[in-house]
């Protein structure tokens, strides 16, 4: 077992390849009394796309498989694996994204039979058309609440303008109509293709015994056989990876008080190296609060103008094959704050030029929330993203900002700021 | 550890190793009443924003930004009848930190609550007005999510007109226009002067050191009046009933009940399984039976609420299946009454919750909840709550079961 020690927080963590292909990472932290295990797939909503294990031609799935499959997976011929977790004391679920689908559970006792619960139910696909049949129900009911809910259409409405020809527009969920086309054939199809042990992780945190929590799931998996291991063949390709298919506006009408606004802006850099990648990202981050945190002059005005208010918020998502930044506010000034925050992004090296005093103070903040998140197991095990930055845990990624400097912040700014890439996207109340 | 500070003034220090970061949260309490909810949010919002040293809140943000990102935050809550005005601050500990953070954050936190931004007894006019402003965008928004307007619209039928806490702990945008610069400087210097005050430390840090800090904070003493959390209200005569439309794709069906079972009273664990039974877990009747095998709703989940003697029950349906939902809830209810569940189910209610409170030990701020809890009602630490739990029989259930008794529906629909 190969063990990385972080000095500085006084961790270790423990990583194998198993025969199979099963990449195994466990972290024990000392004094915590919950084990937190996550089991992943790189494989989520968007890849509808793909050849399919051991077969030539390509297929295209209906939209929300990925997740459809997750609920599935739960049930078996005889029990729900949801109620194993519950006899053996542990809270269980699972989620899915648009790139990934991860099960866990969480537990404070019997953690030896919660992991072969865990690494049994993913590893033992039990589908039948009247079980596909009763779920379409209980998702299409899920899908309709997140209709209901003003700023998820102000997200999901967003990433529909970035991307109007890709997969990523689509709810991960899929739509009512999309997952009535779903049977337990186009489930196994793509179970047998992106659910191999070399697709997947386990990553285990919090109270556990590296030596003898390795045993156990070398004992499970040693008693399994699997098929021979096959790369998955995923078709994924950016309608137009310059991004110029961007749909600059458009506005939703819902029966909500206060207007809301969504500006997304686009990146079209692609990367081959996860660290380079990791790097970007965490150089993005900083840029950001650069231009947009609490610590700027840009929000204060704003905030004091009332073009945003407590509401405003933004983040930077960096995905297999997309990364996009947004910005969003309630506000009853719409346009401005759209041309405002346009503005500030169009002047980024102006506004990196004035930073040069503020930097120092961004960059601890933004090491004390990641610092913030090593007292949880959850965030450590959620936050692994695996390939996409070449492996990096929360410890390494810590590492990796410190050595960001405020001049690394140009470069990203000219490689993600492009003006075709950038979109605005409003909810407005009935009466406006 | 406790340390009394002064008359009113209690110091709580937690130490322990499990955390890289410290935690602090002071609260000020005192009972609710009908005018001071809505004041205590806005002065909670004003002190956070800025101090007589850091007198805009880019000023603020860029001193926390510089003790490694620190949160310094302030907020309201409730704790039965009791309204609180909370700070909380976390930050890295200064061991990581390899710097004296504690001291300094102690020392903003001194700033925010000693030394506001009020001059000639009247807080500063622009941040007055853009703060209460943003307040009332805030409630005004909170009202945009339907599962929370359902919420509160069942409370309102739930709660008799005059009830205190049909005011919502963060108040009501009505009430803000009564409000003025001058007149909320009685009621900051109301709470710093006169609430009760609790100042909890978590982390890895030394007792007599953290008392030393927090020491420096110029609490006076105040006198100490009992406070009660508990409510009770008389049940109503016949169920109160509403059904409202508005264009929503889901409908939300809530009911609302009376269950006059109390923190740590004889009956409290039986609740906590009789509800975990119900709706409170994944292992409960309504999800395994209205969820998941009738497939009539996305959400079904019940929640008790042990100071005021409420059960409520908040489901998200088709508004054509109101009624049959309605019959089936109340076929659960009746069941557990009859003590139709097996052993299994009821283990398996058990071992979530002795699950979810070992589990609540990892996270800091259920730490300092339940410390909070303690002080308040001045109990001893409690010990041997997985035995309590376990110790729960099926007639305990079936007989809390039988004390519900409904009170108020509620349903919104999109459908006329």
């Amino acid at each position: 077992m190969d063990r990385q020690t972080y000095q500085e927080f006084n961790r270790i963590i423990y990583r194998r390849r198993l025969a199979n292909g099963l990449l195994v990472q466990l972290l024990p932290m000392p004094g915590f009394q919950k084990t937190y295990a996550t089991f992943s797939t790189d494989f989520g909503s968007i890849d509808n796309h793909f050849i399919p294990y051991h077969e030539e031609d390509p297929v295209l799935v209906p939209d929300g498989v990925a997740h459809f499959l997750e609920h599935k997976m739960f049930e078996k011929a005889d029990h729900d694996a949801f109620d194993l977790f519950g006899k053996l004391g542990a809270d269980s679920n699972a989620y899915t994204s648009f790139t990934q689908t991860s099960y866990l559970f969480s537990t404070t006792s019997h953690l030896h039979e919660n992991l072969n619960v865990l690494l049994d139910f993913v590893q033992d696909p039990y589908f039948t058309a009247q079980t596909v049949q009763k779920e379409q129900g209980i998702i299409g009911q899920e899908i309709k609440m997140y209709d209901d809910d003003a700023d998820w259409r102000l997200y999901l409405g967003l990433i529909g303008n970035l991307y109007p020809h890709d997969p990523m527009r689509i709810d991960i969920a899929g739509t009512v109509e999309s997952i009535s086309q779903i049977t337990p054939e186009v489930l196994m199809q793509s179970y047998r293709t992106f659910y191999q042990p070399t697709n997947m992780n386990l990553f285990i945190v919090g109270n556990l015994d590296p030596e003898e929590t390795l045993s156990w799931i070398d004992q499970n998996q040693g008693a399994k056989n699997f098929l021979p291991a096959e790369t998955p063949r995923r078709l994924f390709e950016l309608n137009d990876p310059t991004a110029h298919d961007v749909i600059p506006f458009r506005s939703l009408t819902m029966n909500i008080a206060r207007p809301k606004v969504m500006v997304g802006l686009r990146g079209i850099k692609q990367f081959t190296d996860g660290r380079a990648r990791l790097h970007y990202k965490l150089a993005v981050d900083l840029l950001l609060d650069v231009l947009f945190d609490d610590t700027s002059d840009n929000y204060l005005r704003l905030y004091n103008n009332e073009v945003l208010d407590d509401s405003f918020g933004y983040n930077f998502e960096m995905q297999r094959g997309f990364h996009f930044a947004y910005f969003s506010s309630n506000t009853d000034q719409m346009e401005r704050f759209a041309d405002e925050v346009v503005a500030i992004l169009e002047s980024a090296d102006k506004q990196i030029d004035a930073a040069r005093t503020r930097f120092t103070g961004i960059k601890r903040a933004e090491l004390g929330r990641l610092i913030g998140l090593l007292d949880s197991p959850e965030a450590i095990a959620n936050r692994y993203a695996g390939q996409l930055f070449d492996g990096a845990n929360l410890m390494d990624e810590i590492q990796a900002l410190k050595s960001i400097t405020l001049d690394d912040l140009y470069q990203v700014a000219a490689d993600f700021i492009n003006p075709q890439g950038i979109s605005v996207y409003q909810v407005v109340p009935h009466h406006q | 550890m406790h340390f009394d500070l002064a008359s009113g003034v209690a110091l709580h220090v937690i130490p322990t190793k499990q955390f890289k970061m410290t935690h602090v949260l002071i609260t000020f309490t005192t009972s609710q009443t009908r005018d001071n909810a809505t004041a205590r949010n806005l002065l909670a919002n004003l002190l956070e924003t800025s101090t007589h040293r850091y007198p805009t809140q880019t000023a603020l943000a860029r001193q926390l930004a510089k003790l490694y990102g620190a949160y310094v935050g302030m907020g309201v809550g409730r704790v039965g009848r009791l309204h609180t005005v909370r700070l909380r601050a976390s930050f890295v500990n200064d061991q990581i930190a390899g710097t004296n953070l504690f001291a300094q954050v102690v020392d903003l936190i001194n700033e925010i609550l000693f030394h506001p931004l009020i001059d000639d007894n009247e807080f500063d006019g622009p941040t007055f007005r853009i703060q209460a402003h943003n307040l009332r965008q805030t409630i005004t928004a909170l009202y945009d999510d339907k599962q929370f307007y359902a919420n509160r619209q069942l409370m309102n039928l739930y709660y008799p007109d005059e009830a205190v806490l049909r005011v919502p702990s963060f108040g009501r945008v009505a009430d803000l226009a009564n409000l003025t610069a001058q007149n909320l400087v009685p009621v900051y210097q109301d709470m710093v002067d006169r609430d009760r005050v609790d100042i909890f430390v978590l982390g890895d840090v030394d007792p007599a050191g953290v008392r030393d800090e927090i020491s420096q904070l110029p609490f006076s003493s105040r006198a100490v009046s009992s406070l009660s959390p508990y409510y009770q209200q008389p049940p109503h005569p016949a169920v109160r009933r509403k059904v409202e439309h508005q264009p929503v794709v889901q409908a939300k069906l809530n009911l609302g009940y009376q269950l006059p079972v109390y923190y740590h009273d004889q009956n409290y664990y039986a609740g906590l399984v009789f509800n975990g039974l119900f709706g409170g877990t994944p292992y409960s009747k309504l999800f395994t039976n209205v969820r998941e095998k009738a497939s009539l709703a996305y959400y079904a989940t019940s929640r008790l609420l042990p100071f005021t003697g409420f059960l409520g029950v908040q489901t998200g349906i088709q508004a054509v299946d109101a009624q049959r939902v309605t019959d089936l809830i109340a076929q659960q209810l009746a069941e557990l009454c009859a003590g139709k569940f097996s052993a299994e189910q009821l283990a398996e209610v058990q071992d979530s919750l002795i699950n979810q409170y070992r589990a609540s030990h990892d996270l800091a701020n259920n730490i300092l909840g339940r410390q909070l809890l303690r002080a308040l009602l001045d109990l001893p630490p409690e010990t041997a709550v997985t035995d309590k739990i376990n110790a729960v029989t099926a007639d305990d259930v079936s007989r809390v079961a039988q004390l519900v008794k409904m009170q108020a529906t509620y349903l919104l629909s999109g459908e006329k």
